[in-house]
């Protein structure tokens, strides 16, 4: 993978000098010989690097119109008619994503009409969009991939989609989609990919749905039906906030089911409902927030790699159901849940490959941490606001508690066994200095997150010592700016989060700044970070912790259940310059026959 | 210099470039037409011509294979661009995959 990413330095610092400022364009825009014979994938991210610098313009595209093959232009408010006028003359365009341009109307979407290469086209959240829309899109035949969730497209506009005989792809999210729209697209017998989340589809509604025949992946999230029938290809089901009486009931073939989200669903009649899943290829279950009591359902499956369980109401006289199948198990959320450190202490030796295990909020306390430390493969730990001290009564010491002082050692030293662990989070625990010794000799911890009052210079001193740390949070600590000073970075630190350290005057982070150029310093006296900061708020803890990898799947996971708009956050604030142009050239290596992968790596 | 440690790049119109075969294997295309066992006749007489790369560019490449190596070893400078170049270069980056 390193050569690979070596390998392209020279084009990725090409494409920076092209796009160093508008007198850099004006050197190499009238080379229409050389823009012409442009490889796709160079024209493509040279057109995303100018979109990202902001230098992006609608007479610019016109050099692109023979090169081009995939644009994204999520979220650009000033993408409007004028910029379509360029883009419909763009004669091998195949992927066009314009989710999220408030600017975008059905009328100024006219140039597309007739485009022979168009095959995915992506109008989400365009509230401007309507029925007029559609007549125009169905004169586009090749597209397969077209989604129009919570745009001002109604029934009557559904209708016409038949024409649009290649759509493997259709998200109708939030669209009010009626059991007789639905029925209309039956000819639509390519779909491998529907998402009806909040239509007015009913159980009358999904009886249809077996009519295609390919249909792999079904969001019914936010609806009313209760019953859905078996099919047989299914692979990925999203029914999260519906009231389930049976699922996937049936004589014939059962679905081979792989990911299966329920989240806040209600179960009808809880025991028998997942009695006709095939539990043999699922290994992603979402149940959190559901309202199941039972949980013995989880011991046939035996193939789950991710399990949430977050906020259910399992306890610790449930976990031993766990001990049946958790062998293959990666992650495990059992955030806001009744399961105490006795619980987990059922768990040890049965999670041989669980990496990341979430107990936010949790009824643990530090003799979880001894039972945690004997999870061998785990990378990431969250403890956040959990009764954890990181301190325990030396073992022996108990019979004389009735001494002032009991004998007390940090409780976190136990985890050292963990050879792999990466992320520990202890945010909003009661862990003071006294408990931080151990942490030194973490020596693979990478991101460490600490938000406490208790804390001080003297722990911000002490954590100098993890050589290898990237991310570092020491929230609401008592930081003064000697403290600030003395602090001795580590070389790979990229991230320090230092909100609600009061005493921090806005000189003292400046100052920091401007010595650390290459570490994003999170605070408020930084105007940036309070977008960071009220963006992370929103997002439940658990969520920002997480690798980049599964952050991407998580907002998959979001954007197919419910609409994602609730603020928009810059993605790009999380990532270092390096990381962006590796991650734009991650996607580069996606591009082909793009569409259904890309959705189904999201949802995997 | 051994001769044997040298390759020739010859550009479109058809100058010479002769420069160190470490170098030169900073490109992964070179270096797969110089190392593959297939008999290129590359291999042989360590001479690459590149019809579609003219002369400004093959130069700017080479100084940037050079740079590439010193970088490696630690000496963090800047490799500058001229931004007329960059749509050119681009593409022949892209095709020696360096």
């Amino acid at each position: 993978m390193k050569s690979e990413g070596e390998s392209s330095r020279l084009v990725s610092l090409c494409i920076e000098a092209a796009c160093e400022s508008r007198e850099s364009i004006e050197k190499w825009r009238r080379q229409r010989r050389s823009l012409q014979r442009l490889p796709s994938s160079l024209a493509d991210s040279l057109l995303r690097r100018l979109l990202h610098r902001r230098l992006l313009f609608p007479s610019l595209l016109e050099l692109f119109k023979h090169s081009v093959e995939v644009i994204d232009l999520r979220g650009e408010n000033k993408v409007d008619a004028e910029w379509m006028a360029y883009l419909g003359a763009f004669q091998y365009l195949r992927s066009l994503n314009l989710a999220d341009c408030h600017r975008i109307t059905s009328p100024a979407l006219w140039p597309l009409t007739g485009m022979t290469s168009l095959k995915e086209l992506d109008l989400s959240r365009c509230t401007k969009v309507n029925n007029a829309a559609i007549k125009h899109l169905i004169s586009i035949p090749s597209l397969e991939g077209l989604h129009i969730s919570e745009t001002g497209v109604t029934a009557d506009g559904i209708k016409l989609l038949p024409s649009l005989k290649n759509l493997s792809v259709l998200d109708l999210g939030g669209l009010p989609v009626s059991n007789e729209a639905l029925s209309s697209l039956q000819v639509l017998t390519k779909l491998e990919y529907l998402d009806l989340w909040g239509s007015d589809i009913s159980n009358k509604g999904v009886g249809c749905l077996h009519l295609f025949p390919k249909l792999s992946i079904l969001s019914l999230a936010w609806t009313n039906v209760t019953r859905l029938p078996n099919l047989p290809n299914l692979e990925c089901l999203n029914m999260s906030n519906c009231t389930i009486d049976s699922l996937l009931e049936g004589d014939d073939n059962k679905a081979p089911l792989a990911k299966l989200i329920l989240s806040e669903v209600r179960f009808e009649h809880e025991p028998e409902v997942f009695s006709y899943i095939e539990t043999s290829f699922l290994s992603f279950l979402d149940i959190s927030n559901s309202s199941l009591h039972g949980f013995c359902f989880l011991s046939h499956m035996k193939a789950l790699e991710y399990l949430d369980l977050r906020s259910c109401m399992i306890g610790d006289d449930s976990v031993h159901l766990l001990t049946h199948m958790a062998t293959n198990l990666t992650e495990l959320n059992l955030s806001k849940t009744r399961v105490t450190s006795a619980g987990l202490a059922i768990l040890v030796g049965y999670v041989p490959k669980l990496e990341n295990l979430i107990l936010s909020h949790a009824l643990v306390d530090d003799l979880a941490i001894s039972y945690i430390s004997l999870m061998p493969s785990l990378k990431h730990v969250d403890l956040s606001n959990t009764n954890t001290k990181g301190l325990l009564p030396r073992p022996g010491s108990e019979s004389n508690r009735t001494a002032s002082e009991p004998d007390m050692i940090p409780s976190l030293a136990a985890l050292k066994s963990l050879s792999v662990l990466e992320t520990l989070n202890l945010e909003n625990t009661k862990v003071t200095y006294a408990a931080l010794p151990p942490l030194p000799s973490f020596q693979k911890l990478i991101n460490l997150y600490l938000r406490s009052a208790s804390l001080t210079d003297d722990s911000l001193h002490l954590l100098s010592s993890l050589l290898n740390l990237k991310r570092l949070g020491i929230c609401d600590a008592v930081l003064t700016s000697q403290g600030l000073d003395s602090f001795k970075t580590p070389a790979t630190l990229d991230m320090l989060d230092l909100r609600g350290c009061w005493l921090l005057s806005e000189d003292d982070i400046l100052a920091f700044c401007r010595r650390h150029p290459q570490i994003e310093i999170r605070h408020e006296h930084l105007s940036c970070s309070t977008s960071c900061q009220r963006g992370s708020n929103w997002t439940s803890t658990s969520r920002i912790y997480l690798e980049p990898s599964q952050m991407r799947r998580n907002q998959g996971k979001m954007s197919m259940s419910r609409p994602n708009s609730h603020c928009f956050i810059d993605q790009r604030f999380k990532y270092s310059r390096e990381r962006l142009l590796a991650l734009q050239y991650h996607s580069l290596s996606l591009t082909p026959e793009g569409s259904l992968m890309e959705l189904k790596m999201q949802f995997d | 210099m051994r001769k044997e440690d040298t390759v020739k790049l010859i550009s479109a119109e058809g100058f010479e470039f002769v420069i160190d075969k470490e170098a030169a294997m900073v490109s992964q295309t070179i270096r797969n037409m110089l190392t593959s066992p297939g008999g290129f006749s590359e291999t042989e007489h360590r001479e690459v011509t590149f019809p579609e790369i003219s002369t400004t560019i093959l130069e700017k490449i080479c100084q940037y294979f050079y740079w590439s190596l010193q970088y490696a070893n630690g000496k963090e400078t800047e490799f500058p661009i001229e931004p007329e170049l960059t749509l050119e270069l681009m593409m022949a980056a892209n095709y020696l995959h360096t």
